[in-house]
């Protein structure tokens, strides 16, 4: 296809590889990624799924991003939350979201969530936890509500409440603590929305809003900040400079011009 | 046939500079059945009509409208199995591209996709051109788009268009009826009358396909915008396909009768 | 010692009212030796778009070089100029293909939307993308930058304010970075001008 001489397909490349280990044994250390650090959550209630997540991502102990989306789209009826390596998780919940619509298409019937876990640990289980990708997975499908969790190197759990991340001790005890059979809508979002918050207040690798998402059998509402308990005080005074407080020693303008179509006037020739 | 001895190995040149096989992917399509394509002013209508080769067939489990991505469809004329392969490709090809960019691909982006398949087997060992033409719906930035492409991989854009069997007599037609004021329900019904010319037997819900691009409000936040901060959610407008269900054509051929 | 920190550097871009600008230091060296201070680390993509690559020096312009092509070949095919959010995207996928051999290097993209409304994003080396809604910086100043942003960003700048609190920042977060500095090159983007200033500051 035209596209694949411009622009590789799929698949990892390897190029940098080795000159990167040569660097590397030369003592220079390879930089961090930016890991979500990251409290996430999931429950099981009467009608269906909450999922909910922090939205602090770190770079070693800087706060890279401090209102990132971590609960990711899969399919309509499912969403799933990612912890580890930010770019891991945003991009294999991609891949598994893209396989998920071609599925669809292909079998004209709504995806199942088992569909997706079976996807996302195999896929995991290939690279040998080498992608370092923490998930909840959560949906609702003919079968009814799912939760699950899936570890870096593949392993699955399915059970009625889950947590993962750097929160997630803090973030179970809500849950154990908590916890009902057939809560209603209200119970559940508030049960996953103190279990957020417990892992911002007491993990460092988790902070500022809590993120929301309600799966039920015909309907998902994504809650984005559904709560912002971290709010920044509002700076009393300005610390503007006044305009040519900086030192230049050379300004260039360059003005865009606006190209319109249109009745050219003939150039003067007498 | 002075073209004879050339056809037996795939498309090669014969000495009066034709490609007889492509020739021949032509002439399938031709006996394929009618498909029409029609660019409204706020959409795009193809249809096409659904006809199985016995009454034991169950025709729920025909589907010659397809979907390819969220703001792109197709129909096909030809033959059936040649048209899977494709739409497989083409839906492979707008992942590829949506994996890149985070977003839907346009719709001149992935004629061109589909075009360069169909060309590859024509100038490919071992394989044979396809043979089907398609008509490609599409919705993207620029406004609605409807596409044809031929076996040869060649494609054109129209205004309003058939292929297949009757063709010649849909375009006849079309030419009398098309106006650019059109809006998608008037350009629905003139894809049905326009099938009806060359209809065999009664026309029913079941024996009609008909999918439609349009433009559809949708909200949305910036990346790094929580919905509700600054302003409130923003509308945007984005292309969509879909199929009509039979309900809706069953309206559609009651407004007609 | 990070590789990040081989040749030195610091980028950073802000948001301001339907204007953006970024900008960066411009010396080039080998841990402590100073090599050259016009050394190019802000690159234009199109008018409205400019991309900052911080990091390990060969790999800016080998990345330089790579988004160019891919840009280039965007708007041969598709007829159409890259919108910053679509660039951001290419940026990212273009990085997490080497997810297992990744270049060393953390770029900062700075433009403006069709609508005029600024744009701003920032990617780790694998191509982890954020979007914050006020500035994002990168280099070996960053957590200079960091402070120096926190405290003097604030919301709907116009052009010429932004361009001061931009340059105060860089300016201010260099000097406590030994590899960082030698001078400052900024560029204010508005929907109908590309102002670029060099700035003065301390070469030592």
């Amino acid at each position: 296809m035209a596209l694949k001489f411009e622009l590789p397909k799929s698949g990892f490349n390897f190029d940098n590889y080795n000159r990167n280990l040569i660097l590397e044994s030369k003592g220079l250390k390879s930089p961090k990624t930016i890991k979500t650090g990251t409290t996430i959550v999931g429950c099981v209630y009467k009608d269906g799924i909450v999922l909910g997540a922090d939205t602090r991502a770190t770079n070693g102990p800087i706060v890279a991003d401090k209102n990132c989306e971590k609960i990711h789209y899969l399919a309509p009826n499912m969403y799933c939350c990612g912890a580890g390596t930010a770019a891991d998780t945003e991009f294999t919940t991609n891949l598994i979201s893209s396989k998920l619509e071609l599925h669809r298409l292909a079998t004209n019937r709504q995806s199942r969530v088992v569909t997706a876990m079976t996807m996302l640990k195999q896929m995991l289980f290939r690279y040998q936890g080498n992608i370092g990708a923490a998930l909840v997975l959560g949906g609702y499908d003919v079968t009814g509500p799912h939760l699950y969790t899936i570890a870096p190197h593949g392993s699955t759990d399915k059970l009625p409440y889950v947590t993962m991340g750097s929160g997630s001790l803090a973030a179970m005890t809500i849950f154990e603590n908590g916890w009902k059979k057939d809560m209603s809508r209200e119970e559940a979002i508030e049960i996953v929305k103190d279990a957020i918050e417990s892992g911002i207040f007491n993990d460092l690798g988790s902070g500022s809003n809590v993120d929301v998402v309600v799966i039920t059998k015909d309907k998902t509402e994504v809650l984005r900040n559904y709560k912002r308990p971290n709010e920044r005080v509002k700076k009393e005074q300005s610390y503007k400079y006044p305009r040519g407080t900086t030192a230049v020693l050379k300004t260039s303008i360059r003005n865009f011009v606006d190209v319109t179509e249109g009745v050219a006037t003939p150039m003067d020739l007498s | 046939m002075a073209d004879g001895r050339y056809s037996f190995s795939l498309t090669t040149f014969s000495p009066s500079g034709k490609l007889v096989q492509i020739e021949h992917a032509l002439t399938a399509v031709n006996q394929g059945i009618t498909s029409i394509g029609i660019k409204a002013a706020n959409g795009i209508v193809i249809a096409t009509e659904k006809k199985s080769s016995s009454p034991l067939v169950d025709d729920k489990t025909l589907e010659k409208v397809t979907m390819i991505c969220k703001n792109i469809g197709l129909v096909y004329s030809g033959m059936g199995p040649d048209a899977r392969v494709l739409v497989d490709k083409a839906r492979k090809a707008a992942q590829e591209y949506k994996k890149i960019y985070m977003e839907e691909p346009p719709t001149l982006i992935l004629v061109t996709e589909i075009a360069t398949v169909m060309q590859e087997f024509t100038q490919s060992g071992g394989v044979r051109p396809f043979g089907v033409s398609v008509l490609v719906a599409g919705f993207d930035e620029k406004g609605p788009s409807l596409y044809q492409i031929d076996p040869s991989g060649s494609y054109f854009a129209w205004k309003a268009t058939a292929i297949g069997k009757n063709m010649i007599n849909a375009k006849t037609f079309l030419e009398k009826r098309y106006n650019e004021q059109m809006e998608i329900d008037d350009a629905i019904h003139t894809a049905i009358i326009t099938l009806k010319e060359g209809f065999e037997g009664a026309m029913t819900d079941n024996s009609l396909e008909i999918g439609i691009c349009y433009c559809e409000d949708e909200e949305f936040s910036l990346p790094g915008e929580a919905g509700f901060v600054e302003g409130g959610k923003k509308i945007r407008k984005v292309g969509k396909f879909r199929k009509l269900v039979n309900e809706e054509v069953k309206d559609y051929l009651a407004n007609i009768a | 010692m990070s590789i990040m920190s081989y040749n030195g550097g610091a980028i950073v871009a802000m948001k301001g009212k339907n204007c953006v600008a970024i900008a960066s230091d411009r010396r080039f060296g080998v841990q402590a030796l100073t090599l050259t201070h016009d050394f190019q680390k802000v690159f234009e993509i199109n008018d409205k778009i400019y991309i900052g690559l911080g990091g390990l020096a060969t790999d800016v312009q080998t990345l330089s070089e790579t988004f160019r092509y891919r840009v280039n070949m965007y708007n041969l095919k598709e007829e159409r100029e890259i919108q910053p959010k679509t660039f951001a995207h290419l940026v990212s996928s273009t990085l997490y293909e080497k997810r297992f051999g990744p270049y060393y290097c953390e770029p900062v993209i700075a433009g403006l939307e069709k609508d005029g409304s600024p744009f701003i994003c920032s990617t780790d080396l694998i191509g982890c993308t954020t979007f914050p809604n006020d500035f994002v910086v990168t280099g070996t100043a960053e957590q200079q930058l960091y402070g120096m942003c926190e405290s003097l960003w604030e919301p709907n700048l116009e052009p010429e304010d932004l361009f001061e609190i931009i340059s105060q920042a860089l300016l201010n977060a260099v000097d406590r970075d030994a590899v960082s500095g030698w001078g400052a090159i900024v560029h204010v983007i508005t929907e109908d001008k590309v102002i670029t200033r060099t700035l003065r500051g301390r070469m030592d």
